[in-house]
């Protein structure tokens, strides 16, 4: 994909957000065309094609919500990242069945806004539904059930704690992505903790020993020393 | 008023006992000999009367019992309905400053996207510092919100390791000046049941309790984190040597946003104590705290061992 001239759609009703963010990211590389409501948003989508949309969630008429649902519905598959918070369980599951390919929650900063752009559209299939609303992944030998929380190594099940699961489920669907501790609390744990990075080291340390992963020759965990970790595996959907 | 069922049992056994004795008067020649038969007929009597007094008597207790039960549930419904109020305001309150608190945050951004002068690089460095005290506040009342609906991802958790591990968190991240820092757990007759519940937001609890501590402590004081096995739960304690508390303060330390009386110039959000107890309770345990004034506190969390 043509990344640095992509075309982004922004989608939300608060104009002091948008009128911000649109220069910032126009001077990131980006052709960016503001919507302030579902409806026009979805009209847009049909004539200006974007690569990628930003969506918030609570606008007046039809919501973010609504409108990825009305377009997943149309097989519409292009890349949106929702502004919203996805961190309990409950709602991991619901953010998996809604098709969105990545959450950001307000208030952001926009360098992470624009560091999520990049590595979805570099993820992205045009046309294709993304890794995020596949029930099962596989990476090698490793299979992860995203719908049911169970994971399997060379088809045996494996046991996990809930969050260790949560971080796996997560990390598969956001493969060669360099996921930063406080990415991951943020998407895993729906809070930063004071305790944080030791939290998010601790449940990597499980994952590793269950998954048999050396962390010096890693097939699946990769560690970016100073910044965070990376899923490092081939990764594709699978029945 | 509706007829109670009792009121229309007893009325019903009244009338059937005049009815009764009217047959019995007229139909027995009674009026013959009312003494003689009356002491003939006085164990009947007092049957029916127990009888019908019991009636009466256990409509009574039953109808006291019922009032207080619906009166416990209305406590419980104003309770409730007082938990949804406030988390409905929170998630608005959220809601109203992440919109602006991300136009602010964007806009200065754009703005240290230029070359500035030294003085307004400054002071953009300050308003940015400030947007995100406001957004770390926002997070903070949405974790509230978000601990009372959660449902808690409970594991066995080995509270003695996790002690231990707190304590060496809180050694890397802080400057202890020369505070003593001190952890007590019991060994023998045997080690600290499990409990089951949250590791991470358990360590936090301790976390914030041992933070608290750092802030009201003076260099010198000694701060001791302590864990006994009492019944069926395990009592956890943060004790220091530090300002105390006033007794005016010390039923408001746990509630949000309150800032004791002489806590000015402390920095804190006033979400850390709310926060532990917050995560207590979802566990099932309880809080609570003791002091006297210049001369330090115990903060208590007490967990159920079978959550």
């Amino acid at each position: 994909m043509a990344e640095p001239n992509a075309k982004l759609l922004l989608v939300d009703d608060e104009q002091a957000i948008t009128e911000r963010l649109q220069p910032y990211l126009t001077r990131a590389g980006y052709q960016v065309r503001v919507s302030s409501d579902g409806v026009q948003a979805l009209e847009l989508v049909e004539t200006y094609l974007p690569d990628l949309i930003i969506l918030d969630v609570l606008m007046p008429e039809l919501d973010g919500r609504e409108v990825l649902r009305q377009l997943r519905l149309n097989e519409n598959w292009t890349p949106v990242i929702m502004l919203t918070q996805v961190g309990e369980s409950s709602e991991r599951t619901m953010a998996l069945l809604e098709g969105a390919d990545d959450y950001i929650n307000k208030p952001f900063d926009s360098n992470e806004l624009a560091a999520r752009i990049k590595a979805v559209l570099r993820r992205a299939n045009p046309g294709q539904p993304p890794l995020t609303v596949a029930e099962r992944l596989r990476s090698g030998d490793l299979v992860v059930d995203r719908v049911r929380q169970r994971a399997y190594l060379e088809a045996d099940e494996i046991e996990l704690s809930p969050k260790a699961m949560a971080l796996l489920s997560y990390m598969i669907t956001h493969p060669e992505e360099l996921l930063t501790r406080e990415r991951l609390l943020d998407a895993v744990w729906g809070w930063d903790y004071p305790v944080g990075t030791r939290t998010v080291d601790t449940r990597i340390a499980e994952l590793r020993r269950v998954l048999a992963d050396d962390p010096r020759e890693p097939s699946y965990i990769q560690t970016v020393t100073g910044q965070g970790y990376r899923f490092i595996g081939e990764v594709e959907k699978t029945t | 008023m509706k007829m109670e069922w009792w009121w229309a049992a007893g009325i019903g056994a009244a009338a059937l006992i005049l009815l009764g004795g009217f047959y019995l008067l007229v139909d027995q020649g009674v009026l013959a000999n009312p003494v003689l038969y009356l002491r003939g007929r006085m164990s009947a009597l007092v049957i029916w009367g127990g009888l019908l007094g019991a009636v009466v008597l256990a409509g009574h207790l039953f109808q006291i019992t019922r009032r207080n039960r619906l009166h416990r549930t209305r406590i419980e419904d104003i309770q409730a309905e007082f938990r949804d109020n406030r988390r409905r305001f929170t998630r608005r309150l959220d809601h109203e400053l992440k919109n602006p608190l991300t136009a602010i945050r964007a806009g200065l951004t754009n703005i240290t996207s230029e070359p500035l002068s030294e003085y307004v690089e400054k002071e953009v460095a300050a308003v940015e510092s400030q947007a995100l005290r406001i957004s770390s506040l926002v997070a903070d009342l949405r974790k509230l919100a978000t601990l009372e609906t959660m449902q808690l991802e409970r594991t066995a958790v080995n509270i003695t390791e996790l002690l231990e591990e707190v304590i060496g968190v809180v050694r890397e991240q802080k400057d202890l000046q020369d505070k003593s820092l001190t952890l007590i757990t019991p060994n023998a007759p045997w080690p600290l049941p499990v409990v089951q519940g949250d590791p991470d937001l358990l360590l936090l609890a301790v976390h914030n309790l041992i933070e608290n501590a750092l802030k009201f402590t003076l260099p010198g004081d000694t701060i001791e984190v302590r864990a006994t096995e009492e019944g069926d739960q395990v009592l956890i304690e943060v004790a220091d040597t530090g300002h105390g508390i006033l007794e005016q303060d010390l039923d408001r330390v746990w509630e949000e946003l309150y800032r004791g009386s002489h806590t000015h110039g402390v920095t804190g959000s006033g979400l850390g104590l709310p926060l532990v107890r917050a995560i207590v309770i979802k566990h099932g345990g309880d809080v609570s705290v003791r002091s006297k004034h210049e001369q330090g506190s115990v903060f208590s969390l007490r967990l159920p061992v079978r959550g």
